[in-house]
């Protein structure tokens, strides 16, 4: 596994502050031209584009922020799983990344790209989404199956789905699979013109709630079948998966939430698990009225009586299509050090619905964890880890 | 891994789409652009039109017609680079001239590529597995790949699978500064007689309804795969590999639908492609009737299905050598987009 994000730039860092409560969402960072970037809080990497560049060895021209983020991560974790040079570049080795924002982090430079500007072209081959993952495929040489998926905020859980699939169905027989979103005026002000941006650090689950930070970040986790990873640490199994489409709104959730509900059940279905057999749900939960009160209701729906759950969000803000794969991680993290950590910022219960997140870290026996991450266009998708 | 092809529509810039389909007629370029010839659309009425990205418009455009009095697809499988790019360019736009200031969301929402796939489950109430693939020049091939998984995990279920990218002003500035569009005046008619680099600009949207079941089907994907490389050797290997474990003894490649593009930087790909194939198979190019667009195979896919079935002749436009085959059992489809990413597919009579 190998993660990035606003609480630390390693599993390890990750893992402190994730048992200290300790929050990485701040106002001002100042990594990300915007005029909200001292106004509003987010969930910030502290360390500069150019910074990011000189550690990870990146003297190509036109490297976006995202791209370097997601390198970091996937670094990471080929190095955590030991993957040698022979097996990347394998034909059995794929890679599958998922993002939202890819090259069009660099608002500025393409608009002045297509309003006339032809000298300073640095970034117009890496404008798409498809530009993160091109990159870690020449610089690692894989020769596997590369994809790149974006269904808005649940891209990095249907990147990791679709991972797994590639090796059920013989098509690889391990996979890098993951997400990178980097801060971006396009998303920033997307989300505030939706009016979902808190100006204060979010409250996921609580009835005050007042919408959703943005963060950025990576991660990539390494998923081989169990005959081949013999003498390898194994964190953790992905067990089963959900998708289905809320088919509402483009923009928020249907009031009784069957997107959410149906992929929580396609995945206990595809896992072979019963609710009962949930130990934790790493809930979607981004702090905005809408989505905590829907996915409140759609775990209610289905769990009747809720197993413990909380959302991260407090910690990261909301990576968008890199949450999943943050998440996994998190999950993962649930898993193999059999703890739980805090829903941050929870004060009171939604009145509708009176569900209580876990606020304080805990230990606990945790064999299954359900991870959610519900996106724009209504895509929702769910997935299950378990005690390997 | 296969699937069955049972019904399939596009919009292109040819006359692909509704009753009077015809490709013998070829429609000409515009500034170095191929737009698509957009039908009616009867089924979206008038605000929720005007708010539909284009590619939006055209990729649930032409996969309403084949939801239309059939069961609910199991799953709905788009492959994209960057639809919606055209209302992803407006909110950049706006973001820049009003300063971060007092913008309206509607072209944020729309911008995302995972409006075609989530627009057509709203409008068929689909609730049911839906996916966006947006690997650039392989996204297409990906949604095919996952296809293929799906069927082979519930042979039973039908899905519609489908391609779509639009002409935006922002991909089409971005593409021709990075050398991917002709800089001077060239017409498709004279598209593979252009010695320099780039190609023409195109759009569409193809659909495809898929199953596990051979009763009743069009043709069979009996294979695909993809190709990271600039190594024209390491090309044409996987190529070759990909003929030798996928032809049944005995058979040949009847038809080479070839994504030849008048970008003279790919055209050695294309070369060795034809060159594996001898003097038995037919070559055709196709990408001057629909234009370079990094879904674009989906557009030969739905020539191919149509060839194979027998509902479209080849037209002689599209010829490039005539070969000694007589029937039309095994197309293959190999495409190359920016020169890195390759596929190929095979697309077999239903046996």
């Amino acid at each position: 596994m190998g993660v990035i994000s606003a609480i630390g730039l390693s599993v390890a860092e990750n893992h402190a502050a994730l048992v200290t409560g300790k929050t990485g969402i701040i106002k001002g960072g100042g990594n990300f031209p915007s005029r909200y970037a001292g106004l509003l809080p987010f969930g910030e990497v502290l360390i500069g584009t150019e910074e990011l560049k000189t550690r990870l060895g990146v003297t190509e021209s036109g490297i976006t922020r995202t791209t370097l983020l997601a390198l970091h991560a996937f670094k990471e974790a080929i190095g955590d799983a030991q993957l040698t040079d022979e097996q990347l570049t394998a034909g059995d080795t794929a890679l599958i990344g998922a993002t939202t924002v890819g090259g069009m982090c660099l608002t500025d430079e393409l608009y002045a790209n297509t309003h006339g500007d032809t000298e300073n072209i640095e970034y117009v081959k890496s404008f798409d989404y498809a530009s993160v993952n091109l990159y870690l495929q020449k610089r690692y040489h894989i020769t596997g199956v590369v994809n790149t998926m974006n269904t808005a905020c649940s891209s990095s859980a249907n990147a990791i789905m679709y991972g797994c699939r590639l090796i059920k169905n013989g098509l690889a027989n391990r996979v890098i699979v993951g997400g990178a979103d980097s801060l971006a005026k396009f998303t920033v002000n997307g989300f505030n013109a939706l009016r979902i941006l808190s100006d204060e650090a979010c409250a996921p689950f609580d009835q005050n709630r007042k919408g959703l930070n943005l963060g950025e970040g990576a991660a990539f986790l390494v998923l081989e079948k169990e005959a081949d990873v013999k003498g390898k640490k194994m964190y953790a199994c992905l067990s089963g998966y959900g998708n289905a489409n809320d088919a509402y709104h483009p923009s928020s959730l249907s009031p009784e939430g069957d997107g959410p509900y149906l992929a929580m059940k396609n995945a206990l279905s595809n896992a072979k698990l019963n609710p009962a057999d949930i130990d934790f749900i790493n809930a979607h939960g981004t702090g905005t009225e809408n989505n905590d009160e829907v996915e409140s209701r759609a775990m209610l729906s289905l769990f009747g009586t809720l197993p413990n759950f909380a959302s991260t969000k407090g910690f990261t803000g909301h990576t968008l299509g890199a949450a999943s794969a943050i998440e996994a991680v998190y999950s993962i993290l649930n898993i193999d050090k059999q703890e739980l950590y805090p829903n941050l910022n929870f004060g009171q219960p939604i009145a509708d619905t009176g569900l209580e997140p876990v606020i304080t870290y805990k230990a606990s026996a945790i064999k299954h964890v359900m991870s959610n991450s519900f996106g724009f266009g209504g895509n929702c998708t769910s997935l299950i880890f378990s005690k390997a | 891994m296969s699937f069955y092809i049972h019904k399939t529509t596009c919009i292109s810039p040819q006359q692909t789409f509704g009753d009077n389909i015809d490709i013998e007629q070829l429609r000409p370029s515009v500034d170095n652009k191929l737009y698509a010839v957009e039908p009616a659309y009867p089924q979206f009425k008038g605000n929720a039109l005007r708010r539909m990205s284009k590619s939006t418009r055209i990729g649930s455009g032409a996969a309403l017609p084949l939801l239309a009095g059939a069961p609910q697809p199991d799953g709905i499988i788009i492959g994209t680079q960057v639809s919606g790019m055209e209302e992803n360019s407006k909110f950049l736009n706006q973001i820049i001239e009003y300063n971060e200031d007092m913008l309206t969301p509607g072209s944020f929402v729309q911008g995302t590529p995972n409006t075609i796939s989530s627009q057509i489950a709203l409008i068929s109430n689909n609730k049911n597995y839906n996916i966006t693939h947006v690997h650039r020049g392989l996204a297409f091939e990906n949604a095919v790949i996952d296809v293929a998984m799906l069927v082979n995990e519930s042979p039973q279920n039908t899905y519609l699978l489908g391609g779509v990218d639009e002409i935006s002003l922002n991909n089409y500035t971005l593409d021709t500064l990075a050398g991917w569009f002709k800089k001077e005046d060239c017409s498709n008619n004279n598209l593979y007689s252009s010695a320099t680099d780039g190609s023409l600009s195109g759009e569409g949207a193809a659909m495809f309804i898929v199953s596990g079941d051979k009763q009743g089907a069009l043709a069979q994907l009996k294979a695909i795969t993809t190709i990271h490389s600039t190594d024209a050797e390491v090309v044409e290997n996987r190529i070759k590999t990909f003929l030798q474990n996928n032809l049944p003894e005995g058979e040949k490649i009847d038809l080479l639908l070839s994504g030849e593009n008048g970008d003279r930087r790919s055209t050695h790909f294309y070369k060795n492609c034809e060159a594996l194939q001898g003097s038995y198979t037919t070559i055709a190019r196709f990408k001057h009737l629909c234009g370079e667009y990094p879904t674009a195979s989906s557009f030969a896919l739905w020539l191919a299905c149509n060839f194979i079935g027998g509902a479209l002749e080849l037209p002689h436009h599209m010829l490039k050598k005539a070969g000694t085959a007589i029937g039309l059992k095994n197309i293959l489809i190999y495409n190359t987009h920016k020169i890195g990413q390759h596929s190929c597919m095979l697309l077999s009579v239903v046996s």
